[in-house]
């Protein structure tokens, strides 16, 4: 009963990926399945926009428009992200809310170690930092955010691995407070990358974070099912996939 | 008038209060990084603020916010409250 499982499989885009976390979040709140592990892959790069924030104050309208960049609104709070295929790692956890500390503060410490120690045996010196970050002594790694329902937790991180920080700041607009905030608190504020620090590959980091859970829980890996993937398009069609939704503010 | 004002919490979130304001608060927005829930909380806190006089204090605002039933992650109602009076304030 304890057992996880990983799901490991399937290329889709920023507003699929994102209705994919409505549809496991319901699924294990309902009890159709248990605690479990998603490893993203995604085929274009694009923005998650945090569900609180406005959209003009953090995306830059015509250049993510001239590029082709998909913007996509996710069910949790957070920051905006800027993410490329091969050049992030996105993992996500789909708990029952009893297996998780009330103390949401606590929770992110918690529910993020896994991937913190695995980080550690691959060389690279990551600590948590309160409240949502994962972070090396140089900058921040990654960032989770998370949503709650009275049944389940989901729980999900993205890191940067090799990302283009010269093409995220195009891309993101970054606001007059965080530049402010930046030059006080000099550069230790930067994006910290998984590449900048060690040479393993971003398969490794991933295999690496699957083992992780296994040595942990036991888990036993499986692909999304149709209905699944059935459920995500028909929510992409009504949301994920829709100004209505994105640009909601 | 439209002021906007917003505040980066240490340890915390950045939380960003958009007013329209005629003698009254007519419309507010909240925006940022924060962390909420549930998600209805966000346009509830909103609603807890319009109808103000711009003259409004801090208590009173922060009385409103108080009623609604929430759990900010990153920020707290006292944020609002001093992020609302700060914009009223220009």
């Amino acid at each position: 009963m304890a057992e996880w499982t990983i799901v490991d499989s399937g290329t889709y885009d920023e507003a699929t990926q994102q209705a994919l976390e409505r549809v496991l979040l319901d699924r294990v709140a309902d009890g159709a399945i248990g605690p479990t592990l998603r490893i993203w892959y995604r085929d274009r790069p694009a923005v998650a926009l945090g569900r609180y924030q406005a959209y003009a104050d953090e995306v830059a309208a015509d250049y993510v428009a001239s590029e082709g960049i998909s913007v996509v609104r996710r069910i949790t709070g957070g920051g905006a992200m800027f993410v490329q295929p091969e050049r992030v790692i996105t993992y996500s956890l789909y708990l029952p809310a009893d297996r998780v500390t009330d103390d949401i503060r606590q929770s992110y410490s918690d529910l993020d170690r896994w991937a913190i120690e695995t980080l550690q045996e691959l060389g690279l010196d990551a600590f948590h930092e309160p409240l949502n970050d994962i972070a090396h002594e140089e900058g921040k790694i990654g960032g989770s955010a998370q949503r709650r329902t009275d049944d389940a937790i989901l729980h999900h991180t993205t890191m940067s691995y090799a990302l283009d920080i010269e093409a995220m700041l195009r891309v993101l607009r970054v606001g007059a407070e965080t530049v402010s905030e930046t030059a006080i608190e000099s550069a230790d504020r930067r994006v910290a990358r998984i590449t900048d620090h060690t040479e393993v590959s971003r398969s490794a980091v991933i295999d690496a974070l699957i083992d992780g859970i296994r040595e942990r829980h036991g888990a036993t890996e499986r692909k999304l099912t149709d209905d699944e993937l059935k459920r995500a398009q028909a929510l992409v069609d009504e949301q994920f996939g829709t100004d209505a939704w994105t640009r909601q503010l | 008038m439209s002021p906007r004002a917003s505040r980066k919490i240490p340890d915390g979130k950045l939380v960003r209060v958009d007013l329209d304001v005629s003698d009254r608060i007519d419309r507010a927005t909240i925006t940022g990084d924060f962390f909420v829930e549930p998600p209805s909380a966000r346009a509830a806190f909103e609603t807890a603020i319009e109808g103000h006089p711009r003259t409004v204090d801090r208590d009173r605002l922060l009385d409103a916010l108080a009623a609604v039933e929430a759990t900010p992650i990153g920020f707290s109602i006292d944020d609002l409250a001093d992020v609302t009076r700060e914009a009223l304030d220009g």
